[in-house]
């Protein structure tokens, strides 16, 4: 959809070009996150797409179109445009900056009021409260949903993003973050994402391309580059956690292997048979009415043989050692060191629906390292 | 002192030289903004940048000329009256304006400027409707000092002819009569005082809410 071919940026009096011969094509409808240490040109890449600057030699087409033979104005009428100093007026109120497009473009009164009230709910704002307030009197973090929210008002379907979340606190971050990635499952905005953040770059990119001193370094989804980074340079800047940053990528429900058996508690002394007849290690106990007590694994069964009341104290030490099946793969590998446990119930509401251990995150992340 | 002098002065000679006075301000002044604004906006355009300090320079080196210096200097060229009058004092006038005009532009935001231009905003509209109104505070805060300015510089103004408050004080001075003098350096002062209070209570209500300070 965008087509970035052979792009080079020389600024004046700087003996290195700021982008070298940079082809790229970012694909419609997907976050496209630009990433690299400060300097590397990113934001160059991204303000060359809507003609805030203009490139040394190359050309930059928006479905096949050049952009530099449009006029850079309705360009970028048609493109929303987030920076991480959000520059809302200050002169303005919310639902006026949230309006400056859609006044561009000359709608009617009736159809911009209601286009913002719309916006400043989706984003999470309160809509009374914050119609009629000036930049001044919110935080940062409801400020960058404004900004969002501004970028958004004529609905483009592309969206350029430079840095939006790099000026508020981790913990709104986060939550920005989330409320992104969720709003894009329904609007499908191709989204271009500057950040020199590799964490945000993962959890946000469907792909990611990483640059160093003006040049493409390597492009791929997030596991293509956690699995394969292309040179040193990509394995320092992803850094030496790598593989515990690729389970970020996962979900319980990845790694996860089949129950192995069900056992009432009135059966406990038969755990140990029904556990070699099924060809497991592990059972998972019920009460008489079916509520989920907790599991036992062979060993410890062998081990506690004879002593019924034992076994079904270890039983109920793993009592809360179920996850829901939308966990992630690194909480999930916390909750096992947590209860000092071998294996995780994995939840699918109420249902028990599968077990998590050790060697089963191990087996999925070896697979995908082999793939 | 006798009351009577200070009747006439007052009832008889003051309202014709307010009127004279407050034209001299109300046409130098507005002339003033008409030049200076457009200069300062011009100024901080990326095109003529590199003419701002250059001007600048020389509207100090003007505004460095006693106003006296520069009615008496406006005679011989210029002649009588009130015309040569509001030439001289627009040379006082034009420097606190333009400079305020520069670093009120200067002062705006980048990063608003930026994502205005980024959401599509012309140039036009964003000095129209960004630059401007954010401003503005600043600019007004010039033209206060501006019309203070040429209030009292402008009773220099009856030297050459051109009336005002200026001829009572003269006429005071010449004729020995205080009570002219009283009158006309006192309702100068009034005048003054005024126009500097009203503008900046408009400069006050002209910032937009969402800047104003507590």
């Amino acid at each position: 959809m965008i087509e970035l071919k052979q792009i080079t940026k020389q600024y004046l009096g700087q003996a290195m070009p700021a982008v070298e011969n940079l082809s790229l094509s970012i694909p419609e409808g997907e976050i496209c996150v630009l990433v690299g240490p400060s300097g590397c040109g990113k934001s160059t890449i991204l303000r060359m797409i809507n003609r805030m600057i203009e490139p040394t030699s190359g050309t930059v087409t928006i479905k096949g179109e050049d952009v530099s033979s449009t006029d850079s104005d309705q360009l970028r009428m048609g493109i929303g445009y987030v920076i991480q100093q959000i520059g809302l007026l200050p002169h303005r109120t919310i639902a006026e900056n949230i309006a400056i497009v859609p006044r561009l473009y000359k709608w009617p009164k009736e159809r911009i009021a209601k286009r913002v009230d719309e916006l400043i709910v989706m984003m999470g704002l309160d809509l009374e409260k914050t119609r009629g307030k000036y930049p001044s009197q919110l935080s940062g973090g409801q400020m960058q949903r404004v900004g969002v929210a501004r970028a958004m008002a004529v609905d483009p379907p592309i969206m350029l993003m430079d840095e939006p979340f790099g000026a508020v606190d981790p913990i709104a971050r986060n939550h920005l973050q989330d409320e992104l990635l969720r709003l894009q499952k329904e609007i499908k905005k191709t989204i271009v994402f500057v950040t020199h953040d590799i964490n945000e770059a993962i959890k946000m990119g469907d792909n990611i391309a990483i640059f160093d001193a003006g040049k493409l370094v390597q492009f791929g989804t997030p596991e293509e580059i956690l699995t394969n980074p292309k040179n040193s340079f990509v394995e320092n800047f992803i850094g030496h956690d790598r593989v515990v940053k690729k389970l970020n990528l996962y979900r319980a429900d990845d790694a996860m292997q089949p129950v192995g058996c069900l056992v009432k508690e009135s059966d406990l002394q038969s755990a140990g048979q029904r556990m070699k007849d099924a060809g497991t290690e592990v059972a998972f106990l019920l009460n008489e009415v079916g509520q989920r007590l907790g599991h036992l694994t062979f060993a410890e069964f062998e081990a506690g043989k004879g002593d019924l009341e034992g076994l079904r104290k270890k039983v109920l030490r793993t009592e809360k050692a179920f996850v829901q099946i939308s966990t992630s793969l690194p909480d999930a590998l916390s909750l096992l060191l947590e209860f000092d446990s071998d294996y995780l119930g994995i939840l699918k509401g109420d249902e028990l629906c599968g077990m998590l251990s050790f060697k089963d995150i191990r087996k999925h992340v070896y697979r995908k390292d082999g793939e | 002192m006798s009351w009577e002098n200070f009747r006439f002065a007052l009832f008889e000679k003051a309202p014709e030289a307010l009127f004279e006075h407050s034209m001299i301000v109300v046409i130098t002044i507005t002339i003033a903004i008409l030049i200076s604004v457009p200069l300062g906006v011009l100024l901080t355009r990326p095109k003529y940048k590199g003419l701002g300090l250059v001007t600048l320079n020389v509207l100090n080196v003007l505004q460095a000329i006693p106003g006296l210096a520069i009615i008496a200097l406006a005679l011989p060229i210029l002649g009588l009256g009130m015309k040569p009058a509001v030439v001289a004092l627009l040379f006082q006038s034009l420097l606190p304006i333009v400079r305020n005009t520069i670093a009120g532009l200067i002062g705006v935001s980048p990063d608003v400027k930026e994502a205005a231009c980024g959401m599509g905003m012309s140039q036009r509209r964003i000095l129209l409707e960004v630059e401007i109104p954010l401003a503005m505070p600043i600019i007004l805060s010039g033209i206060r000092t501006a019309t203070v300015y040429v209030v009292s510089i402008g009773t220099l103004a009856a030297l050459i002819g051109a009336g005002g408050l200026g001829n009572l004080i003269m006429g005071g001075l010449a004729l020995f009569r205080p009570e002219y003098l009283l009158v006309g350096a006192g309702l100068g002062a009034i005048m003054a005082i005024t126009l500097e209070r009203s503008l900046s209570y408009l400069e006050r209500r002209i910032t937009p809410p969402g800047m104003r300070v507590s």
